[in-house]
């Protein structure tokens, strides 16, 4: 970081401080450190294969999403509509595979169904012109309306396929498939941020949308194909939950788009277009996830797993805010 | 004729015109299609429970004139009827048990408004998370069941199921007068000013001499309050502090506000038209359950009517530019 070097060094404990507010994420990893440690030395079972494991798949279905409103938010969208959309993603999938006693049938029927979500949004806000935000509300209410009107109860596993239980609750190695794929999610969106023209493009677009219209980027194509990213990967996560409950539950995903909002924002994402990163991203779900994990773990009431994000979200925001400000100083 | 020509020139010109054409459009489509539509039992309960979203509304359009967001008043409306009823229930009064829901959205409000406009925190975030803190609150407190209303008083049943002159249902009375008053407020007094000030270009506002973060942390304090008035209602319809009453309201409202015309970058907006808002979103619930379509379609076609209807607006205002 080209502006850590202009930092004046500070006596003691200040010069730490200094370097630590170079680093973008820094109040994150040692939130995290410090959660971990409190966490294990309360509960010793937390440091156990088990756990993490646990942890990590948690992780996965948040993180293959958030990857994507990443890139929305970093191009100055944001799309509301991927919990309701993620419910009826995994109905679709259960009722695709039913009838098909097919796995890739199921899948392709899931990354359609939330593709055509994605894009049916990407379409209402670039040609419609509609703010992303109603519009992603409205079909957020389309979904949950619609999904009721496709079953009335939970679509059941019919089929039994060995395979479709593996997309949720099985290892490649050492390793849950959901946490690979998300490991694969991570690294392409990564890469299509940092080392390709698109991700460059979108940054330009989220920062300063007239500049980049100007300067000839298609702006309506690169919203376009953030919010059918954003979509596809809807559907991932999708077809994972739908095989982890063995069923595609209307009612699942309730809050889901709140939680992920909120870790990519945690990350250091900025509402405003133009500022984020996906490692930020990733940290976020993290944090949030070992402090799910740890109420269950230190056996609180499950109630605060609502409170205590709250308070964290607040509070890393306002901590970034600061060391922002400072380092403009 | 000229005085209907005048009338359609005041319309189309005035920003709320076609908001309230889209208003009556919907009232004339179900009185036609349904005979129990255009009566005024049915009329006047739509008005009641448009109420709530009303009075929520007022303030979160007024927190977004003044660039910033509101979300959190889904969980305080659920929030506020547990200092209510338990208080009510203890001391068997009505007016202790109102000071002390006023009193927690006030706390409420303070807090918002100190993270977002003082520690200028970014409101989403700081919305986003009270209204999981106070969610979360509720689930602790109650251990998620509801809370009956022991006390019974009558003034208190009255407040949310009672009417004016057995007419009007007492809700749309007081989200009425609220909104005539804010919107006094907003178009004719200093603070009004003050907010679309601040809203429209902070920079400008501040080098002008207001001091944003005050008016700022005022909005958000008037919103918690205006939420909690509406928690109170509900409370009294429900009779009782029900722990997952409001979930969603935050959408709706803020549905019902950036329909009603209210610009997200701040700045711009009316009450009336948020008002409008209001009212086409209840009109149109209340519709499509006379039609017999299942509950489950009101959410798609009020859906679809939020995208056509914003999209139309926004198709207007390039064609005017």
């Amino acid at each position: 970081m080209a502006s850590s070097s202009q930092i004046q060094p500070q006596p003691g404990a200040g010069r730490i401080a200094a370097a630590m507010a170079g680093q973008p994420q820094a109040v994150l990893i040692v939130l995290l450190l410090l959660l971990c440690g409190a966490i294990s030395l309360a509960a010793a079972q937390f440091y156990s294969l088990a756990n993490i494991i646990a942890i990590l798949r948690q992780s996965a279905l948040v993180l293959i999403v958030a990857a994507g409103m990443t890139t929305l938010l970093i191009g100055g969208e944001v799309d509301l509509s991927v919990g309701a959309s993620l419910a009826f993603t995994g109905c679709v999938a259960m009722d695709a595979t039913n009838r098909s006693g097919s796995v890739p049938v199921g899948a392709l029927a899931a990354l359609a169904f939330a593709g055509a979500v994605g894009l049916f949004n990407g379409l209402v806000v670039t040609r419609l012109r509609v703010n992303s935000l109603i519009a992603t509300i409205a079909t957020m209410m389309i979904l949950q309306g619609g999904v009721y009107l496709y079953t009335r109860e939970a679509v059941q596993n019919q089929h039994h396929l060995a395979a479709f239980t593996g997309i949720g609750a099985g290892y490649l190695g050492a390793f849950p498939i959901p946490v690979l794929l998300a490991a694969a999610v991570f690294a392409a969106v990564y890469i299509a941020l940092r080392h390709t023209l698109f991700g460059r493009y979108t940054y330009a677009l989220g920062a300063n949308p007239i500049a980049a219209r100007l300067s000839g980027l298609r702006v309506r194509r690169l919203k376009l194909a953030g919010f059918v990213i954003t979509g596809l990967l809807v559907g991932v996560t999708g077809l994972i939950l739908c095989s982890l409950m063995n069923a595609g539950q209307p009612t699942a995903g309730r809050g889901f788009e709140l939680t992920v909002i909120a870790a990519v924002i945690l990350g250091g994402t900025s509402l405003a277009g133009g500022r984020g990163s996906l490692i930020g991203t990733l940290l976020g779900v993290l944090v949030l996830k070992v402090i799910d994990n740890g109420i269950i773990i230190l056996r609180w009431n499950q109630d605060f797993q609502m409170v205590v994000p709250g308070v964290v979200i607040v509070a890393a925001t306002w901590l970034d805010t600061v060391r922002v400000r400072r380092r403009a100083v | 004729m000229p005085q209907s020509r005048n009338l359609l020139r005041v319309l189309t010109r005035r920003s709320e015109g076609p908001l309230l054409l889209c208003l009556l459009a919907v009232i004339g489509f179900f009185a036609l299609a349904s005979d129990t539509f255009l009566s005024v039992r049915n009329i006047t309960n739509v008005l009641g429970q448009a109420s709530l979203a009303m009075m929520a509304g007022i303030g979160v359009a007024i927190v977004f004139i003044s660039g910033e967001v509101d979300v959190s008043c889904g969980s305080l409306l659920a929030a506020v009827a547990i200092p209510l009823i338990v208080v009510m229930n203890a001391t068997n009064s009505l007016a202790l048990g109102i000071a002390a829901a006023l009193a927690l959205g006030g706390v409420v409000g303070v807090v918002n408004g100190f993270l977002a406009a003082y520690l200028r925190i970014n409101s989403l975030i700081v919305t986003l998370g009270t209204l999981f803190v106070l969610r979360g609150g509720v689930y602790l407190y109650t251990g998620q069941t509801a809370i009956p209303d022991d006390a019974g008083l009558e003034s208190f049943f009255q407040l949310g199921n009672g009417r004016l002159a057995g007419v009007l249902p007492y809700p749309a009375v007081a989200a009425l007068v609220l909104l005539l008053v804010f919107a006094y407020v907003m178009g004719h007094r200093p603070f009004g000013r003050h907010v679309f000030a601040a809203g429209g270009n902070p920079d400008v506002a501040r080098l002008a001499g207001y001091d944003v973060p005050r008016i700022k942390f005022a909005g958000f304090v008037v919103s918690a309050l205006l939420a909690t008035c509406a928690g109170i209602m509900l409370a009294s319809r429900l009779g009782s502090a029900v722990h997952v009453a409001g979930l969603g309201f935050e959408f709706q409202v803020v549905a019902a506000v950036v329909l009603g015309g209210v610009s997200l970058s701040g700045g711009v907006g009316s009450l009336f038209g948020m008002a409008l808002g209001v009212l086409i979103l209840s009109f149109l619930a209340n519709g499509l359950g006379m039609l017999d379509l299942a509950t489950e379609w009101q959410l798609v076609v009020t859906g679809a009517i939020i995208i056509a209807a914003v999209s139309f607006d926004e198709f207007k205002r390039r064609q005017k530019l």
